[in-house]
């Protein structure tokens, strides 16, 4: 039995608002979900729920989350948690070593009080790999071999958001999860570095990791992803599989749209 | 001047809060006690009456008596006397930072390098330890006591006057009025000033009461400084009925205590806005 | 680093100069004849006139004393202990008096970081309101209640019988273990000084716990207090130095009630003495204190952080 992380019925409601409406995905190993929208539609909300991560105050956050790993069941919602510590508690085995997490704008989540190279050490005892040399973790993450040597005394305060990006990624990989759902990683890196990250998610997921990448940006998810799912609104609205990314044909009109968008950018004349 | 007390008074009356209302109506209370209270006549040093002696509460003696007879309600009332005279002083002493510390904040540079050094300078001995000296050197009068706490909060209200304005100086609609070719017209920049600031001056005010109260009451409690016998102070009650049981005559002293400065601290919180509010 | 250590130690020299000339200037220029007022003017008079040339300016006098100052001389004792310098007076009272102080600050912050990280980010707790409440009392009413407590156990004990004389009945000389830990514990709160440490540290945590690096530990099934220790340290320091002053103050008040030996009570005894030299010199050893801590914990904030260390 492969591993999957399987979702269902994500609610989320603040007041009586609802931010995102009965969302379901899954992933299993191997597999590289897409998880697109344009702002607001809810993107965000739902990779930090498969973590337990929603801390709406108030708010209320329901889902059937059902995780299988090494032949262990996980159904951390089961007990309806409500506080922080809480979900802390329903999430203890799952976060780190089965579900890993990549937020948004990264490099922010490094500890500014430590250098690189003491961070990755901390996370990497925790991980399946923990005698693995740092400085291959940073090439895991996309640095070059002297690069890496040349990072691993630096404080986050002196990297540029580039190699931020990538410590956080190493940092992400030396934790060793079996599922890493990643943030809208491209945001601020140029059309070359993006593409690269993208392909590079795709290698771990052919080394056996399951990845759900949230991204606004469709531009190379055709390449990378084996399906895409559409939120509109806090709304699942379509399930893409990939020859539609690449064909451009879609059902809902929020998935149309955002081809759309994607087809007009890719036209020639448009640097890309 | 009555606009700017109607502009001031608005400020204040920035956040409703029950407790906010009755601490500062308590506080109130005590200035009133303290002109009133002396009115009534009664006998400081010759009300000793040692067949009403250690009495407890009944309709002559509310409060009842010390084991000297002294009738505990009307000493207590008497006792506000001690504080609200250094407090009111030391608040209008406290006050002369207000305008310094608007200056350093307008000016800059220089102005605002030397004040934060004075200010520096003068916090830098601590509040009571600075009273001690005060009173050690000038006397140990009432006078002396107000003038020194209020010098000892002058560095606080300074920096934080000073914080302000500057804040206000730098702020876009200064900036903005002044792109439209506004004037910095002295009245303009007195009303800006005294609008940002009066919660935070307000607040200051209200702490340098609540010290006051402290002081002088751990002074009388010392014995030795501060009020002396047979005046009475909520200190000097306190520490007169030591090791004679827990009636109404210890109680009392610490109750008054504790309710003002409770008082001080909600009336604060109410006058001043949230702590870190900036 | 060493700009930052250079420059700030600078403004805090010339602080502590401003604070010793400001203490001078408030003796000199008093009005009326300071001699008069202590209790044993007569015996005194011959040699403090001409030990303080009276008959000089205020300018020259101050002087004088700065001169004596930088010399290493603190004064002598007019009337606490005529004659005797008044550094050989306070030298042990003060080392004494220090050790308490520290130890109320290690107690003021242990305790209100431990309160503070089990509350801290809930809006309203019970504990801040607690620990709000017990730092409202004046500090002498806090001791007052406590020592009024002890003796009352102390002597329905020994009533009943289940203890002796206890030890701590000792003379005031001899500062026993439970005094002094009850002083230490009577200054930690009463000076407020856990009410401000709990205060900011809940403050710096609740804001802490929003931080996106502490969000991706979490992510990460992390315990995230080893990091939020790690990140309130610089808050630790700067509120500790804060508190120095008060805890100075409240020294007095614990010291004369707890009968403990130490720079309060001297200070209390020679003020009532009106013993100007002993006052003095001690005001200036609490402005050292003060200024030093205060240095002390703008250099660990810098030191702590690599961004301030970068950008000195």
């Amino acid at each position: 039995m492969p591993d999957s992380v399987v979702l269902r019925g994500l609610t989320i409601e603040v007041g009586d608002r609802r931010l995102v409406d009965e969302v379901g995905l899954q992933v299993h190993s191997g597999q590289v979900v897409g998880l697109v929208g344009s702002s607001g539609s809810g993107k965000t909300l739902t990779a930090r729920a498969l973590l337990g991560l929603v801390d709406l105050e108030p708010g209320v956050v329901r889902a059937d989350l059902r995780v299988q790993w090494e032949g262990q069941r996980f159904h951390p919602y089961e007990g309806r948690p409500r506080t922080r510590r809480e979900r802390a508690k329903a999430f203890a085995s799952l976060r780190g070593d089965v579900l890993g997490y990549l937020p948004q704008d990264a490099p922010r989540t490094l500890d500014p009080l430590s250098t690189v190279a003491a961070q990755l050490a901390r996370v990497a005892r925790l991980g399946r790999a923990p005698d693995r040399a740092l400085g291959a973790w940073l090439q895991a993450g996309g640095f070059t071999p002297t690069h890496a040597e040349e990072v691993l005394p630096l404080y986050p305060h002196e990297l540029s958001g580039g190699m931020g990006q990538r410590v956080a990624i190493a940092l992400a990989l030396a934790r060793g999860s079996r599922f890493l759902i990643v943030d809208e990683p491209t945001t601020g890196l140029d059309a070359p570095v993006q593409h690269r990250l993208l392909q590079h998610l795709r290698a771990l997921a052919h080394d056996g990791l399951g990845v759900v990448v949230v991204t606004h940006d469709l531009r190379w998810l055709g390449e990378v992803a084996d399906a895409v799912v559409v939120l509109d609104q806090g709304r699942r609205v379509e399930a893409l599989t990939s020859e539609a990314l690449t064909s451009g044909e879609a059902d809902s009109g929020a998935a149309r749209r955002l081809l759309d968008a994607v087809r007009r950018l890719q036209s020639p004349g448009f640097p890309s | 001047m009555i606009r700017w007390a109607h502009h001031a008074l608005r400020g204040l009356r920035a956040h409703d809060s029950l407790l906010g209302r009755l601490g500062l109506a308590w506080l109130l209370l005590l200035v009133v006690v303290a002109l009133c209270a002396p009115l009534a006549g009664y006998p400081v040093g010759a009300d000793v009456d040692l067949s009403q002696a250690s009495q407890g509460m009944s309709g002559r003696h509310p409060l009842g008596t010390d084991h000297l007879g002294r009738d505990t309600f009307a000493r207590l009332a008497l006792a506000c006397r001690a504080f609200t005279g250094p407090g009111l002083l030391a608040g209008l002493v406290a006050l002369t930072a207000v305008p310094t510390g608007a200056l350093a904040g307008m000016h800059g540079g220089w102005v605002a390098h030397l004040t934060r050094y004075v200010a520096g300078v003068v916090a830098s001995v601590p509040r009571f330890v600075l009273v001690l000296l005060l009173l050690t050197i000038y006397g140990n009068t009432p006078t002396v006591l107000g003038l020194a706490i209020g010098l000892a909060y002058v560095p606080e209200l300074a920096e934080a006057v000073r914080a302000r304005v500057e804040g206000l100086r730098v702020a876009d609609f200064v900036l903005a009025s002044r792109a439209h070719g506004v004037p910095e017209g002295r009245l303009l920049w007195l009303h800006l000033v005294l609008g940002a600031t009066n919660q935070l001056v307000a607040r200051h005010l209200i702490r340098v009461f609540a010290f006051t109260v402290v002081v002088e009451s751990t002074l009388a409690y010392l014995g030795g400084f501060g009020v002396q016998e047979p005046q009475p102070s909520w200190g000097n009650l306190l520490v007169f009925e030591w090791g004679r049981g827990l009636g109404p005559q210890v109680i009392a002293p610490a109750a008054a205590l504790l309710i003002t400065l409770a008082a001080c601290a909600a009336a604060a919180g109410f006058v001043g806005g949230r702590r870190h509010a900036g | 680093m060493t700009r930052v250590v250079v420059t700030r130690g600078a403004w805090a020299a010339l602080t502590l100069l401003g604070a010793v000339g400001f203490s001078f200037a408030l003796v000199v220029w008093a009005p009326g004849d300071p001699i008069d007022l202590l209790p044993n003017a007569d015996a005194v008079r011959p040699t403090l006139e001409a030990r303080w040339r009276l008959d000089q300016s205020p300018l020259q006098r101050m002087a004088s004393w700065w001169r004596l100052l930088l010399a290493g001389d603190l004064g002598t004792s007019l009337s606490y202990r005529p004659g005797a310098p008044v550094w050989e007076v306070i030298r042990q009272p003060v080392v004494a008096t220090g050790l308490r102080v520290l130890a109320a600050l290690a107690v003021a912050i242990t305790t209100g970081s431990v309160l503070a990280l089990r509350t801290g980010g809930q809006r309203r707790s019970r504990t801040r309101l607690l620990v709000q409440l017990a730092s409202l009392a004046p500090l002498f009413l806090l001791a007052h209640g406590a020592v009024a407590v002890l003796n009352e156990g102390a002597f329905a004990l020994m009533q009943a019988g289940w203890m002796g004389r206890p030890g701590w009945f000792a003379l005031p000389d001899q500062a026993s273990l439970l005094r002094s830990s009850l002083a230490i514990g009577l200054l930690a709160v009463g000076s407020s000084s856990l009410h401000e440490v709990h205060a900011e540290i809940e403050h710096a945590v609740a804001h802490l716990q929003e931080s996106p690096f502490v969000d991706a530990a979490r992510a990460r099934g992390e315990a995230t207090w080893p990091l939020l220790l790690r990140h309130l340290l610089p808050t630790a320091c700067s509120v500790a130095a804060s508190r120095v002053g008060w805890l100075l103050g409240g020294s007095v008040v614990v010291e004369k009630l707890l009968l403990l030996p130490g720079a309060g009570a001297v200070l209390w005894n020679a003020a009532l003495l009106r013993d100007y030299e002993v006052v003095l010199g001690l005001t200036l050893v609490a402005a050292t204190a003060v200024v030093v801590a205060r240095l002390l914990a703008d250099l660990a904030r810098v030191w702590l952080d690599p961004r301030l260390r970068a950008s000195a």
